[in-house]
């Protein structure tokens, strides 16, 4: 079977402290390093030899990293590293943000869920991952720390291109930031696959919020995933949801829109013509559902 | 450069120098002779290898063996009391719900973490948890009666 | 007459159940030997071509490396299981003159330790000339197609042709025919456990030893006894338990040759263990084909004729693949009377890793095409599809000329029971749901001896111990199947013991009789056979000797029940077993009781002693939008003569309806001039449980006389039916007609919008 053929040095620091002198020095050096935490893609791709790091820098010790806080006012703070069956199997996540649980569900098996982390799978940066979409669509806020200091970025922001986010090499993802969902909201997420839990042929997250008669939308985020190089927002489909009342016919046209801003490759599973149909009808179908959950909100 | 190892397998603390570039598959099998765990997909794919650490149900060929340090594993070898089964396993061969038992290992584990998390679980719960572990032979229903087996099994041993 | 059986047919547990399920089961994969060497094949990276040199200098002077071999250092010719035909045996150890596909491997270095193994082939300098090569078997027969073997013109690797009736005068009387064309898709084996050998050379004997994932150990004996020029009876092959076969561990492969050749050149024992992209791009799998069927049929829906053409894409060697091709021919007439049948067919060499065997072989793609097409000629026809089948199905004593006759045949009482059944379970369809069904037969093992062996099919020896134990000899290879426990329960029923009495000694060749190992559902009716017969010679012993203690007249029968051996009139007058055997051992001077069993087919035709059959239905949602197919629940009627284990049946049927689901929807090996593009667990689609859809099954019981017990094919048959019956359930939902399996949601869509359409111009 497949193992690892390049060595590397290991290392566990046990404080974040510790961890990001770790990396600011690794990075003044200009070592190989790789940052893991529960690592269930990074070694798979350790394996595949698509990285050959010298030294890697385990985080998964860092308890002070690992909780979920919510708070009815400031929202939901997941730190760095709580795994994604924490977020899954949380009550009060059940509770206030449903869609979580739902996405998580679906993300690989209960075993990469029990080991991998929710902000390890976001900085991975795959654009077929589940989190993003859902996290974008909440508008989380992703803060990160180096020795410098720390910032924040919307989630929107956080990822750039294929496996490619802003965060810096010396940087660590900390916390992910989610805020309370808004009154007259509804959050929903699909994803679809042949087979259930396999990685997305295409997948959307929709957030529409209504006015206080629920009657028209006033906000809407619409945010699609594996069809282009990062989870993206469907701005066209949006507008054509914002300030009106929401129809059947309207989540028609939303996903039509929504399938032309898509940008979707072929694959060995499907053509491009046909992922850009997929989001279309899951557009349409999530839209629906969110905007169900908006009214009963 | 070998790193030391220190965790607790089936309950025996045990100290090993290891190249830490090894999963934690490959030090159970071959430093440890622990060759119940099997392994059959290399991508992280099956589930077979799932071994239980710290409580949890995860897959050693996607662990280091470094990131169980200081932790607790469980294998399939770990599981029986001594000469006696443990209704799992009993389950499991009452059941038919191994064929060629390549998988098996992988699936019982994982059971055993369900139980211990959800004693009474249904058929969709089952269903849901073990969705990762693939299986050539079975076709999964056996496997999920068995696990409904082993959970009535297990209420009456309390 | 009713039976009773104190052990057959009642539900048992798996006897390898307690070691598989505390680990401590060893697979060939789990095994190691002190000193061991680890081995690692360089593959090549061309489809097709020509191997200018070998540099292994480099590689050699790395520390740790023991040993390189390349096509150079095997000393036997080529191999292949079609013995009887030596042009067929094409497989060779390591790549020699020339590359024939994507993997194939080109040399073996062994090594201390994995690292350095993997670390020498990168050394390894191979200086090849690409040659241009074929991919698709349609243009692999064209004139100027290259040619994958010099001696096989237009790549054409082997023919069939079958023939009974008057085809044209069929046609001639048909009020209704319609041809369809299909592509019929490969299938991947995708074992647990992959292929792994581990070979041990004995420096004194020069005898070998082998440990294999092999799901045929005599096999496996005469390939390395080809490749590795020695004698047969030099090779000890054990297979250990095996992580799962499928048809795909018959052929003798470079795991087994290549570890044999580096254990014999080092002196250490060398294992080597393919990794998962190995056995994906490598090792053999389900043959795609491409078919042309032609149906006629009488207004009221009796079939009148069928001509089937079909060619198949081989790949680079023969494997089973031309077994494959034969009973392609056989089984998509089964379970029907058609009077007047053509079939031609032929085999081409492709670059590819070529196909073989896999569960339900020759039968899972031409039963997709002919089961299909029948659903469309009954619709056409205005036909119910149960009701097309109950006019079409063979009758017990059936023959098809030249070829094969059925005697045990429960057909119409399978379709007469799902018919009642389906009525009560599913009463309706909602909107975009269908039903479909398909009918299915399998054969109880192949009567062909394409290896070329004096040997019986099957072989068995019972040896009783003083005490009453019993030691059980068979090499037949239980790979998952519980093929061990039906032996046990076998021997246990034939002697009236319990089946705690008896120790077996599975697959070695060195201690048990030769068995042709496990494929086409042959163990428990031919190995059953032999197990039986063994079994019966030391029941008749004892059975003698307790009539001559109770000095009972001769026409009064004894019989061997519940460790007892007893008059059966009076079951107060007997002895107890073990009482008996310790007498019969020493009255005879302490000659151990031993008794041996065989089995080989005689006057049944071409194909099988006995055939398996039945019916299925599959109950499937539509997503008319996605084109996703969702099935909601699948009911089989199952005709497996008497069930010897029904626990044991049920898995086998679980399992093959799992894998059909696969063939059907998901499971795909789409390449790119010869090089495999999903050759991993996450891109090879295997349904997963959530998308699995719960199976009530029931049988219909018939007797077969020429098995054991009354025993014949179980569940193999039930792969086959799976795609059709879900293929014509999405027909029956939405119209959609498919001419090739693996139904991904784009491709239904496109199915469903086609059929609109025609449904539309129609209008």
């Amino acid at each position: 079977m497949k193992t690892i053929v390049n060595g590397f040095e290991y290392f566990s620091p046990k404080t974040l402290e510790e961890a990001l002198k770790m990396l600011s020095q690794y990075d003044s050096e200009e070592k190989e390093f790789k940052v893991i935490a529960g690592g269930q893609s990074l070694n798979l791709m350790m394996k595949q030899g698509i990285l050959m790091p010298e030294c890697l820098v385990s985080i998964k010790g860092l308890s002070e990293l690992d909780y979920l806080n919510y708070d009815a006012k400031e929202g939901l703070k997941i730190g760095a590293l709580t795994t994604h069956r924490a977020i899954e199997t949380s009550d009060e996540i059940q509770k206030n943000f449903k869609v979580l649980v739902e996405m998580e569900h679906n993300v690989s098996s209960t075993e990469t869920r029990n080991y991998g982390t929710l902000a390890g799978n976001f900085c991975h940066g795959d654009p077929g991952g589940d989190p993003a979409p859902v996290l974008v669509a909440l508008n989380a806020i992703i803060k990160m720390a180096s020795v410098k200091g720390e910032r924040t970025v919307p989630a929107e922001e956080f990822t750039l291109d294929y496996y490619e986010t802003v965060l810096g090499h010396d940087e660590l993802l900390t916390e992910i930031q989610i805020p309370v969902i808004p009154p007259n909201t509804g959050v929903y997420y699909t994803k679809y696959s042949q087979i259930l839990g396999d990685f997305a042929l295409a997948s959307a997250a929709v957030s529409i919020t209504l006015d206080d008669k629920k009657e028209k939308c006033t906000d809407v985020r619409i945010v699609l995933g594996s069809v282009g190089s990062t989870a993206m927002r469907a701005k066209k489909a949006e507008e054509i949801l914002k300030g009106k009342k929401i129809t059947d016919e309207l989540l028609v046209q939303a996903g039509q829109a929504a399938s032309e801003e898509s940008d979707p490759t072929d694959s060995v599973e499907a053509s491009e013509e046909y992922k850009r149909e997929l989001v279309g009808v899951l557009v349409k179908r999530v839209g629906k559902e969110a905007l169900e959950r908006a009214k009963k909100a | 450069m070998k790193q030391i190892l220190q965790f607790t397998v089936n309950g025996e603390p045990r100290e090993l120098l290891i190249d830490p570039k090894k999963f934690l598959v490959e030090v159970l099998r071959e430093d440890l002779g622990l060759t119940g765990t099997h392994w059959a997909c290399d991508t992280g794919a099956c589930c077979c290898c799932t071994v239980i650490m710290d409580g949890k149900a995860v897959k050693s060929c996607s662990i280091l063996a470094m990131q169980a340090n200081g932790r607790e594993v469980t294998t399939i070898e770990g599981l029986a009391d001594g000469p006696n089964l443990h209704p799992i396993q009993q389950a499991f061969i009452d059941n038919w719900a191994l064929q060629c038992g390549f998988c098996s290992s992988g699936q019982i584990m994982a059971a055993k973490a369900l139980l211990d998390e959800n004693p009474s679980p249904t058929r969709e719960d089952i269903q849901l948890q073990m969705d990762g572990h693939l299986c050539r032979c079975t076709g999964f229903n056996m496997i999920q009666e068995a696990i409904l087996d082993a959970a009535e099994r297990l209420k009456g041993q309390k | 007459m009713k039976r009773e059986y104190s052990i057959i047919g009642k539900p048992t547990g798996n006897v390898d159940g307690a070691a598989k399920t505390t680990g401590e089961a060893k697979y060939c994969f789990d095994m190691s030997l002190p000193n061991q060497l680890y081995g690692k094949h360089l593959r090549s990276p061309y489809a097709h071509a020509r191997i200018l040199s070998i540099d292994t200098s480099e590689a050699e002077k790395l520390q740790g490396v023991k040993a390189i071999i390349t096509g150079k250092d095997v000393p036997g010719g080529k191999w292949g299981l079609w013995r009887r035909f030596r042009e067929l045996c094409d497989q060779i150890a390591l790549a020699d003159d020339k590359v024939r596909f994507i993997g194939e491997p080109v040399a073996c270095v062994a090594a201390t330790t994995k690292d350095i193994a993997e670390q020498a082939i990168e050394l390894i300098n191979v200086e090849y000339e690409p040659l241009p090569g074929v991919f698709d078997p349609l243009e692999a027969i064209k004139d100027d197609a290259p040619l994958v073997h010099d001696d096989f013109e237009n790549n054409i690797n082997a023919t069939r042709h079958i023939e009974w009736g008057n085809v044209d005068e069929g046609f001639a009387q048909a009020d209704y025919t319609r041809e369809d064309k299909f592509t019929c898709f490969p299938q991947a084996v995708a074992s647990m456990e992959v292929h792994n050998s581990l070979a041990s050379y004995d420096k004194g004997s020069k005898r070998l030893t082998v440990w294999s994932s092999t799901q045929s150990p005599y096999y496996l004996q005469l390939g390395l006894a080809d490749a590795l020029k020695m004698r047969e009876g030099d090779i000890r092959v054990i297979k250990p338990h095996v992580g799962g076969g499928f048809g795909g561990k018959n052929s003798t492969m470079p795991d087994s040759t290549s570890a044999a050749l580096l254990s014999m050149k080092t002196g250490r024992p060398v294992k080597i263990v393919f990794n998962r992209e190995e056995e994906f791009i490598s090792t053999e799998h389900r043959t795609g084909m491409h078919v042309a069927l032609k149906i006629g049929l009488k207004k009221d829906g009796k079939i009148v004729a069928r001509e089937c053409k079909v060619i198949t894409d081989g790949g680079a060697y023969t494997g089973l693949g031309a077994t494959a091709l034969y009973l392609s021919g056989i089984f998509q007439t089964f379970p029907y009377k058609i009077p007047n049948y053509r079939y031609d067919a032929f085999r081409t060499y492709t670059n590819k890793v070529w196909a073989t065997s896999v569960r339900g072989f020759g039968a899972t793609p031409t039963v997709y095409c002919a089961e299909s097409q029948l659903d469309r000629a009954a619709k056409d026809l205005g036909i119910d599809p149960l009701q097309i089948r109950k006019m079409n199905v063979m009758e017990p004593g059936y023959e098809a000329p030249g070829q094969y006759k059925v005697d045990s045949c429960g057909i119409m009482p399978c379709i007469e029971k799902m018919e009642k059944r389906i009525k009560e379970k599913w009463p309706k369809v909602e909107e975009n749901e269908g039903i479909g069904f398909s009918a299915f037969a399998y054969m109880s093992g192949g009567i062909f001896n394409w290896i070329d062996t004096p040997y019986a099919y099957s072989g068995a020896r019972v040896q009783v111990n003083i005490d009453g134990t019993v030691d059980l000899f068979t090499q037949a290879s239980d790979i998952g199947q519980g093929h061990n426990t039906v032996s046990v329960m076998i021997c246990a029923e034939e002697l009236g013991i319990g089946m705690e009495d008896i120790r077996l000694h599975p697959a070695d060749t060195a201690t048990t009789p030769v068995d042709l190992g496990a494929w086409g559902s042959r163990e428990t009716l031919m190995n059953g056979n032999a197990i039986k017969m063994a079994a019966g010679q030391i029941k008749q012993k004892l059975v003698d000797l307790a009539r001559a203690k109770l000095g009972e007249n001769i026409a009064y029968d004894l019989v061997a029940k519940d460790k007892r051996i007893y008059l059966e009139l009076r079951p107060e007058r007997g002895f107890s077993y073990y009482d008996i055997v310790r007498d019969a051992i020493k009255l005879n001077d302490g000659e151990p009781l031993i008794g041996t069993g065989h089995y080989t087919p005689h006057n049944k035709g071409m194909i099988s002693p006995a055939y398996g059959m039945g019916i299925m239905a599959i109950k499937a949602k539509v997503d008319k939008e996605i084109g996703h197919i969702e099935p909601q629940g699948v009911l089989i009627v199952h005709d497996c003569g008497q069930e010897i284990n029904p626990l044991g049946a049920r898995g086998q049927v679980e399992g093959s309806v799992h894998m059909g689901l696969g063939y059907c929807l998901c499971e795909d090996m789409p390449n790119d001039n010869g090089m495999l593009l999903n050759p991993s667990m996450n891109d090879y689609k295997i349904v997963r449980q959530r998308d699995m859809p719960q199976i009530e099954l029931m049988d219909v019981p018939t007797y077969e006389a020429e098995g054991p017990f009354g025993a014949k094919e179980a569940a193999e048959a039930t792969i086959a039916p799976t795609a059709p019956a879900l293929a014509n359930a999405v027909f029956a939902a939405t119209g959609a007609e498919f001419d090739s399996n693996v139904l991904k949601p784009e491709k239904v869509l496109k199915a469903i919008r086609a059929a609109e359409a025609k449904k539309a111009q129609k209008k």
